[in-house]
């Protein structure tokens, strides 16, 4: 059977009458971004139920931290886990990045990892796109290397949101480099943490 | 690491434009993928204004389906279907994306509809036309989801029932039993019934 019943024929008819049309300028505006290398907006990570229960817990770990600050010693060592991002440039904001500092200030590890299972931070399973601890470090050819900055969040622990990101790689999944500075209002020179 | 970061908004290349990637062997590369839009762009878009109540929105999923359709191209495997096919499932991808973080309302405003194409022959029939097609897309705001994405893929994009029947990876006769379905449904919705 190919056509509805008789009944809903004339519905159909009516919703094959509908036809949207693109304004003229929308295909050069898509190509405009493809050659700007502007990305995809992210997906959302959370629904927003569950995000108002994530906001609830910030809180509450929020309360948590800053007695843990003002009444125990401070941790001497930060792990973040920020997801989700296009890191390595596959096209999708499946990328998430594991920085250990210590105290904020100085990385000491960094790692990037792709979120196969989507479950918003690293987990087993993950693949590791790119490992590195202490000092930066170079693991692939410069040659047609992509680089690409990502800003600005707090990526070390340290607190303000002023941190970026450099990645350097071949898309779809190879990172060569990656390294986090703390973007400065000032002349003052960056320096790689 | 209890709260997650909001999606970065800048992407900004350290020197120059960031170059558009090679096509990978086996790939089709971003240049054909580019004409890809002219092919598909404009079922796309009508496929996403069903499911949007403002041709601003519409362009927005549109826009973001296309660039990944290019940054993705070299990941695309003719021997594993159509393009077509391929293409929609990233439109209901980021159509489903769009919807989660926007929550857009369902109801479609009367005066919105500038890009609905007709040839009415006066400004009061092409008025009367986009408040029936008003009525009408109302109403399938007012479907269940499976409802109005079988009813998008079909009128919207204009596919056949096999084609859509590739992108929901079903068979053919599975869907048209569900359109005829959610047709009656509709029809209940716009006789003021409950479906």
């Amino acid at each position: 059977m190919s056509h509805p019943p008789d009944d809903l024929r004339e519905l159909e008819r009516r919703l094959q009458d509908i036809t949207f049309e693109p304004r003229a300028s929308l295909g050069p505006e898509i190509r405009g971004r493809w050659s700007r290398g502007e990305v995809p907006r992210a997906a959302p990570s959370r629904r927003p139920g569950v995000l108002a229960l994530a906001g609830v817990a910030a809180l509450l770990g929020l309360g948590a931290g800053t007695l843990w600050l003002v009444v125990l010693r401070p941790a001497r060592q930060l792990t973040v886990d920020r997801c989700c991002q296009d890191l390595d440039g596959g096209g999708d904001a499946d990328d998430g990045v594991v920085v250990v500092s210590q105290s904020g200030v100085k990385v000491q590890y960094l790692k990037i990892y792709e979120d196969l299972d989507r479950s918003g931070n690293y987990s087993l399973g993950d693949p590791v796109r790119f490992l590195r601890q202490g000092v930066p470090t170079l693991t692939g050819p410069l040659q047609g290397v992509r680089t690409a900055e990502f800003c600005c969040l707090d990526y070390d622990g340290g607190g303000p949101s002023d941190d970026a990101l450099v990645v350097m790689g071949h898309p779809p999944d190879r990172i060569s480099m990656a390294a986090i500075y703390e973007r400065r209002a000032t002349d003052q020179p960056a320096a790689l943490r | 690491m209890a709260d997650q970061p909001p999606a970065p908004d800048l992407t900004r290349p350290l020197s120059g434009p960031l170059a558009p990637p090679e096509a990978a062997p086996g790939g089709v590369g971003p240049q054909r993928a580019q004409d890809w839009y002219e092919t598909y762009g404009r079922a796309v878009y009508s496929y996403v204004r069903f499911h949007l109540p403002s041709a601003d929105a519409a362009e927005d999923v549109t826009s973001d389906t296309f660039l990944k359709v290019f940054r993705a191209a070299d990941q695309f495997d003719a021997t594993r279907g159509q393009p077509r096919t391929w293409i929609f499932r990233i439109a209901q991808n980021t159509l489903r994306d769009h919807l989660r973080r926007s929550r857009v309302r369902r109801h479609v405003p009367i005066g919105s509809m500038r890009d609905l194409a007709t040839d009415a022959p006066s400004p009061e029939e092409r008025l009367l036309w986009e408040e029936q097609v008003a009525r009408l897309l109302g109403a399938v705001a007012e479907l269940r989801e499976s409802d109005r994405e079988i009813i998008s893929l079909r009128y919207g994009s204009g596919m056949d029932t096999a084609a859509v029947a590739e992108v929901l990876g079903l068979r053919e006769s599975a869907v048209r039993t569900r359109l005829w379905r959610a047709l009656s449904r509709l029809r209940l919705l716009m006789e003021g019934a409950d479906p």
